[in-house]
């Protein structure tokens, strides 16, 4: 899978969760989950959970820490999948 | 330094499916899944350690400037409405107040902190600066979820 891929499969597990439309359909790689999308941060589990679902890995708590933008999550989607 | 988290209850419960599989493991230690456990209303239970950890959390950001994403590590040493919450090796003490309608955790640095709270009806007169709320030189803090907000600060030594 490629990044833009990804990016596309991860926009629609994040889009349920956005309270900020406008920033969603602005995306860039530094859009910040919390802050910019104003996801719930109890929602951001959620994500994290169905991330692990829709591309069949898992992602350790020590992962999880840093997984607050669309770069960063998507470093470690691509890490995890080469791990397998 | 003080940090506070309003949750309202209907609102979170819409949102947030906590018996998710998986859900609770991201999130609470094995400790803290104990608490739920054996909590009467685990309901309420969950949401009041979540308010805990992430008052808490809102004081090591606003201290370190840090933004993760690790409220695991934010343990609640105890299921009290007058708690500990632990991160490394720092402590925060937090005072939970609770309706059947919200939730609304307060944390500060310092234990006797928790006697010097003053609650702010609105946001006149708070400016903020880097990003974080003041009045005048003291430290705020606004938490709002659903229905409800929440202002907070302490009281200036005289």
């Amino acid at each position: 899978m490629n990044r833009e891929e990804a990016t596309t499969k991860l926009k629609e597990i994040v889009k349920p969760y956005v309270k900020d439309q406008e920033a969603f359909d602005k995306l860039t790689e530094n859009t910040d989950f919390i802050t910019d999308l104003k996801i719930n941060s109890a929602n951001l589990v959620d994500i994290i959970l169905d991330i692990e679902e829709a591309f069949g890995i898992t992602i350790d708590n020590v992962s999880m820490e840093k997984m607050t933008n669309v770069t960063a999550a998507l470093e470690i989607i691509e890490t995890k999948l080469t791990e397998q | 330094m003080i940090g506070n988290d309003v949750i309202d209850l209907s609102l979170a419960t819409a949102e947030s499916n906590w018996r998710r599989k998986g859900y609770l493991e991201k999130i609470f230690t094995p400790r803290e899944q104990q608490f739920i456990k054996n909590s009467d209303n685990p309901d309420l239970t969950v949401w009041k350690l979540w308010s805990r950890k992430e008052s808490a959390y809102k004081i090591f950001n606003r201290i370190t400037g840090n933004r993760v994403y690790n409220p695991i590590r934010f343990e609640c040493l105890d299921d009290s409405d007058l708690g500990i919450v632990c991160f490394e090796n720092t402590l925060y003490f937090t005072q939970t107040q609770y309706t059947k309608n919200y939730i609304h955790t307060i944390a500060t640095s310092l234990a006797n902190d928790l006697n010097k709270i003053v609650y702010l009806e609105n946001r006149m007169q708070i400016h903020k600066k880097n990003g974080i709320p003041y009045l005048e030189l003291n430290p705020v803090s606004i938490s709002n979820h659903g229905r409800f907000e929440k202002i907070v600060t302490l009281q200036t030594e005289s």
